[in-house]
């Protein structure tokens, strides 16, 4: 065995809790998780089943803490893991898994499957089996504090562009504002735009907010590879710098993850209790329209959608809200089967949209949004995750299926009245 | 009187037809072309520099240049490279020249929006700073094409 093997096995060991034996010895074996996951329903292969990606840690359990299973290992019947299928493993773990957590909602027996594959990632990474897409993005988390490699001045280039564009200041380290907002690596590269819109949004609604230099990157790659060290890392250094800004509230961006890792794990990471809220934009968004804070001027007349990333409804269990906005700005807003809480993933979560190897998959499991896109033959897809939306808009190109994607808090935006206008 | 700021710009492309907008919006978008190369963004630039042109030959330089927009999008964890980044916001300005526009949009601010996005991300490729030239070298492009 390894080093890195033997290092992966002891974490593995490590992260073996009681919810993992419960869940374990609870599995009736229906399949039901099969059918919740697309890339089980769009290519037909067993091995997606979400409760077999987890195999090597079921196997390591009951090696380790079942009597069975230990007089099994002792006589040779069960055989310890091995580096080969580990490595097998990593597409089942990683390519093929977005912890979406679907599988974990339909199963029967309350088994949180994605909790279990987040602590099987744990072992894979550190046994050197995590994608190289993955591992690259964390190293840059470390090394430059941003997975896509994005530093302070690009950054400043954007807020510039944006204070140009739209014509209004973008705050930086502004001590004792109320707001703190985050960006995704996503959104500070492909869309400058969602920067604007907070922009026009949080000056019409009268709030202080700002960036933060020594935190703007909400991306948790560490969530992502299964590494805690550094997603306790990502974390402190967002808590470090809303501390030191001493604002009231956090907003994640449009970013799934991102908000799982700070919104609901974050205090446990860390040891303690945030002294700010975290909120996703669009909770803020919400909050802001029943306060009467969010006025805007005209409708979308085409026909609209919208596309629930999965760490925003079914993890983080903000549902209604979008739906109101949408309903605020859209005369057509039509509802895709299976939406809300049981939406189907885009395919790309997880850390999956970084693995190259994985591409032809994400395009296979794609075709299951396309049934649901073809059920209602929108005009629009509107969405509220960067990463969502470019997977959304690759699968699309790929079909060829002619529906822009657009981002709910920039349409938000779109529709707010020019100041002096 | 020449423009000198982004009020006046944004004022006088508003104030021109459509076909106008496009042909102003390819000229913004020629200027960064060079950070692109891509052949269909050239060609959506070609059509919409025409003062004649068919909604098919829209259709098909839109549908080509867009695309080229979704193949330049920087996919979620990868290491941005913001030479070719550029390239998508050269894709994205030309999308702008070609595509349909909605009520109340002002496509060529759009593209030329999306163009100055280009060339800042020229800079923070070269290390430059963010300081460009781009928002006067399109007050200029508008003053001529106001003025021809």
């Amino acid at each position: 065995m390894s080093a890195t093997m033997e290092k992966g096995v002891r974490v593995l060991k490590e992260v073996m809790d009681a919810p993992i034996a419960s869940y374990l010895n609870s599995c009736v074996h229906c399949g039901l998780c099969a059918e919740a996951c697309l890339f089980y329903t769009e290519t037909g292969d067993p091995k997606y089943t979400p409760i077999h990606k987890i195999e090597p840690l079921r196997r390591l359990y009951s090696q380790e803490y079942t009597l069975l299973g230990r007089l099994m290992k002792m006589v040779g019947l069960s055989k310890p893991l091995t580096d080969a299928e580990l490595a097998e493993w990593q597409e089942l773990v990683y390519n093929s898994c977005t912890l979406c957590g679907r599988c974990s909602v339909v199963c029967p027996v309350g088994n949180d499957i994605v909790y279990m594959v987040r602590k099987l990632r744990e072992g894979m990474s550190a046994s050197g089996n995590a994608p190289d897409g993955i591992k690259g993005a964390a190293n840059r988390t470390v090394t430059i504090g941003s997975p896509m490699g994005v530093k302070l001045p690009a950054v400043k280039a954007q807020m510039k562009h944006v204070e140009d564009d739209y014509g209004i200041p973008i705050p930086m380290d502004q001590e004792g504002a109320e707001y703190m907002v985050m960006l995704s690596s996503m959104e500070i590269i492909n869309f400058p735009e969602y920067l604007g819109a907070i922009a026009k949004i949080m000056q019409q609604a009268g709030k202080t907010w700002t960036l933060c230099s020594t935190a703007f990157e909400a991306t948790n790659a560490g969530m992502q590879i299964g590494n805690s060290d550094l997603a306790r890392l990502i974390v402190s250094r967002i808590v470090d710098g809303a501390e030191r800004l001493k604002v009231k509230t956090v907003i994640s961006p449009e970013c799934g993850h991102a908000y799982t890792a700070l919104r609901w794990e974050g205090a446990n990471l860390i040891g303690r209790p945030f002294t700010f809220q975290v909120k996703h934009i669009i909770e803020v968004l919400g909050e802001f329209q029943k306060a009467g804070l969010l006025k805007t001027e005209g409708f979308e007349t085409d026909r609209l959608t919208f596309h629930d990333p999965c760490q925003l409804a079914r993890r983080g269990g903000v549902i209604q809200q979008q739906r109101d906005l949408m309903n605020q700005v859209a005369k057509n807003f039509v509802e895709m089967p299976d939406a809300g809480f049981i939406n189907w993933c885009c395919g790309g979560g997880g850390g999956a949209s970084a693995i190259e190897e994985g591409e032809e998959l994400r395009i296979e499991a794609f075709k299951k949004k396309k049934s649901q896109l073809d059920a209602v033959k929108p005009d629009r897809l509107v969405t509220a995750c960067a990463n969502c939306r470019i997977v959304l808009e690759e699968g699309l190109e790929h079909y060829q299926m002619d529906i822009p994607v657009v981002g709910l808090t920039e349409m938000i935006a779109e529709h707010i009245p020019e100041k002096g206008a | 009187m020449a423009i000198g700021n982004d009020k006046e710009f944004k004022s006088a492309l508003a104030g021109l037809p459509v076909a106008k907008q496009r042909q102003v919006a390819a000229r913004f978008v020629q200027r960064v072309f060079d950070l692109s190369n891509d052949v269909r963004v050239r060609a959506a630039l070609e059509v919409a520099g025409r003062p004649e042109i068919s909604d098919a030959e829209l259709t098909v330089v839109s549908a080509a240049a867009n695309t080229a927009r979704v193949e330049s999008f920087t996919q979620c964890g990868k290491e941005t490279d913001w030479g070719a980044q550029a390239g998508l916001f050269v894709a994205k300005a030309a999308v702008a020249c070609v595509g349909a526009p909605a009520p109340g949009s002002n496509l060529a601010w759009d593209a030329a929006m999306q163009s100055r996005m280009a060339r800042t991300c020229q800079t923070v490729a070269t290390g430059e700073g963010t300081e460009n030239r781009e928002a006067e070298e399109q007050y200029r492009i508008l003053d001529a094409f106001l003025n021809q």
